[in-house]
């Protein structure tokens, strides 16, 4: 029995020490024959391990989506009483929680799970994750205990931030060192799809719970059941994690005295290593970020928000196309053992780049026909005082864009309307001319607030009336809106989403030696999706705004893909046959 | 893997059947960073990201 199991380095599933001396006697001869493990069906065991990882992490998921799809909720449950100043600090923080402590917790959590091994780390990140949930299930709020209750609400938003960036890394990796050799890609990438089943979890119990309480009193208390469900989610990931053994690569390297005592200084600290760590980053996870971010959230926001479809209709259609994708991870996730991780990954990033403005554009036509015959027939001009125009970016949502200019190009922004800019005479307000009609803007700054909520009122109703008259439609009308059509290209989009992600753990694990192996793939990995791929809506609207083409905000995903891609061919080895214990 | 098959199906059908009862009540928009996560919107829209905020936040 030890003798088969070998064969794929499972040494932890039969028979504990007597396989692990035997392993690390022969592990010259295991690795060669886990090389000749070609089409063996998955054992029980890794069967196990797959599920046990991809479940904790999909629970994992699904803590950190429920934040984001109560916010509207929970901001008035726990920031409404709050004043403007400390709002600002609030929000500075709930920046922080998405975008700072992710990769801080990849660094902490990928130190620990190359010190003290793979699965107590990712044992620690899930119980934290779960407990910061049900806590914020329990937690009073700012009507009970003022003050306080935001405070613990954002501090246990940062654990879970904490959480989730030594989760990912920690999964992946006790995942690729439980694979046989030439199946790393295909069982590492059950991980990949648990994103999006972590996100319909949580619409699945939210919605539950709304059904079965009714909105009114989901409002007042039922919004605590889906994070209080998740303590019985934690039990269940953690019973099964717990019935684990640690990752058979660390456990003999912990038996030889192999590991590393300094994980961070070894990864990052060695020019060797932190090269790969930054190719990693820019070569790989940056581009990959970006088309996720492009092909499930940017299309989303693209078709509520730019193209005016319906929030339901846009729901429906994005939670279809992502069903149907979802396979998709495990397929390109196989296909990256036959035919390697990088051209994949690599023609995934590449498409994007070259589809991305014919794909949006069919979008608008299927979407709403009116608003692209609209923008073909119709010249609007933004004319200003170019020293009064920021460009909008604004990743907290803390700054206030306030002068004649920016007020302008926000509507325009946000009505989808592509406009020309033109240069005013210095200190001018600026003007919308649309068609014969010419508006003025103003500035918002030292207005009180009534006044500038009336203002801004006025304002865009008088943009809307005349974009009207100029045919522009103010929503997309439901008669037009043609939903296979969407479908299709909302699919193309999930594809390659899983042409850049179903392949990436495999990858990552790949490209480094075991002993330091959780901290170098997880900072990469969290820093690209979290700071390229979270920045990419401010970013995108930011870009439009500038330069008033409602389609320019591409140029940041199709930039960042262009940069990987083309680091990626010229610098990034092909992995797929890397022998992962080489240099154990 | 068949198991496997049947269990997404079921998956797939249940949170179809969620998110056309959901409709626009349903937000699918993902993590919310900074001040998306502290105001609540005046309506709880779908998708909504940073840079629809920026048009409210001169209104403010």
């Amino acid at each position: 029995m030890c003798r088969q199991k070998t064969v794929s380095l499972h040494t932890d599933s039969c028979c504990h020490s007597r396989c692990l001396g035997a392993a690390i006697k022969k592990s010259k001869e295991t690795k060669n024959m886990a090389t000749l493990d070609v089409d063996r069906p998955m054992s029980a065991e890794e069967k196990k391990v797959i599920f046990a990882s991809s479940l904790g992490t999909v629970f994992e998921w699904y803590d950190f989506y429920l934040y984001g799809s109560l916010a509207a909720i929970i901001a008035k449950q726990f920031f409404s009483g709050l004043d403007e100043g400390s709002a600002f600090i609030f929000a500075l923080l709930a920046f922080a929680a998405g975008f700072i402590v992710r990769p801080f917790g990849a660094i902490f959590f990928g130190r620990l799970g190359d010190m003290i091994g793979r699965k107590y780390t990712f044992l620690v990140t899930i119980l934290i994750m779960g407990l910061s949930t049900f806590i914020v299930g329990i937690l009073p709020n700012y009507a009970s205990i003022g003050v306080a209750a935001p405070v613990i609400l954002i501090c246990l938003r940062l654990l879970q931030g904490l959480a989730l960036g030594g989760e990912y890394g920690g999964a992946a990796t006790y995942v690729a060192e439980h694979a046989p050799h030439d199946k790393r890609g295909a069982y590492t990438s059950w991980i990949q799809t648990t994103a999006t089943l972590g996100l319909f979890l949580s619409l699945m119990v939210i919605l539950g719970t709304r059904t079965a309480i009714g909105e009114a009193a989901f409002a007042e208390w039922g919004w605590r059941v889906p994070f209080i469900v998740s303590i019985a989610l934690l039990a269940v990931s953690v019973y099964i994690r717990l019935s684990m053994n640690e990752s058979p690569a660390f456990q003999k390297m912990k038996a030889e005295g192999k590991t590393s005592k300094a994980p961070l200084t070894e990864s990052f600290g060695q020019w060797k290593n932190l090269k790969v760590v930054i190719l990693a980053l820019i070569g790989l996870t940056a581009g990959q970020a970006v088309v996720w971010y492009s092909g499930q959230f940017y299309a989303l926001f693209f078709l509520t928000q730019a193209l005016k479809v319906d929030g339901a209709t846009a729901n429906i259609l994005v939670a279809v196309s992502l069903l149907i994708g979802t396979p998709f991870f495990i397929v390109f996730g196989s296909l990256s053992d036959k035919i390697g991780r990088k051209p994949i990954i690599m023609l995934g990033c590449l498409l994007a780049v070259l589809t991305y403005f014919p794909v949006f554009e069919a979008l608008t036509k299927a979407a709403n026909p009116d608003l692209y015959a609209a923008q073909q027939k119709n010249k609007v001009v933004v004319t200003a005082d170019a020293a009064e125009c920021s460009f909008q970016f604004n990743p907290t949502g803390t700054v206030k864009f306030t002068s004649s200019c920016d007020i302008a190009k926000q509507v325009l922004a946000s009505s989808s309307v592509s406009y020309e800019n033109a240069v005013g005479a210095a200190g001018t307000p600026a003007t919308i001319k649309i068609g014969e009609v010419e508006i003025a803007s103003y500035s918002s700054k030292g207005l009180p607030a009534d006044e500038a909520k009336a203002k801004a009122a006025e304002f865009r109703k008088s943009v809307a009336d005349a974009l009207k008259e100029a045919g522009y439609p103010a929503k997309a009308d439901p008669a037009k809106v043609d939903q296979v059509k969407i479908t299709i290209i909302l699919t193309y989009l999930v594809i390659l989403v899983t042409m850049v992600y179903g392949p990436i753990a495999a990858m990552l694990v790949e490209m480094f030696p075991t002993r330091i192996r959780y901290t170098s793939m997880s900072l990469p990995y969290h820093i690209g999706n979290g700071w390229f791929g979270g920045l990419l809506p401010t970013t995108a609207f930011a870009i439009v705004a500038q330069t008033g083409n409602m389609y320019n905000g591409l140029w940041y995903p199709i930039i960042i893909a262009g940069m990987t891609f083309v680091i990626g061919m010229i610098f990034v080895k092909e992995t797929k046959d890397v022998d992962i214990y080489a240099d154990d | 893997m068949l198991k496997i098959f049947v269990g997404f199906v079921i998956f797939a059908a249940l949170a179809m059947f969620v998110i056309f009862k959901g409709g626009n009540s349903l937000d699918m928009g993902g993590e919310k960073h900074g001040d998306e996560a502290i105001h609540a919107p005046a309506e709880a829209a779908s998708g909504a990201a940073s840079g629809a905020s920026a048009d409210a936040s001169a209104a403010k």
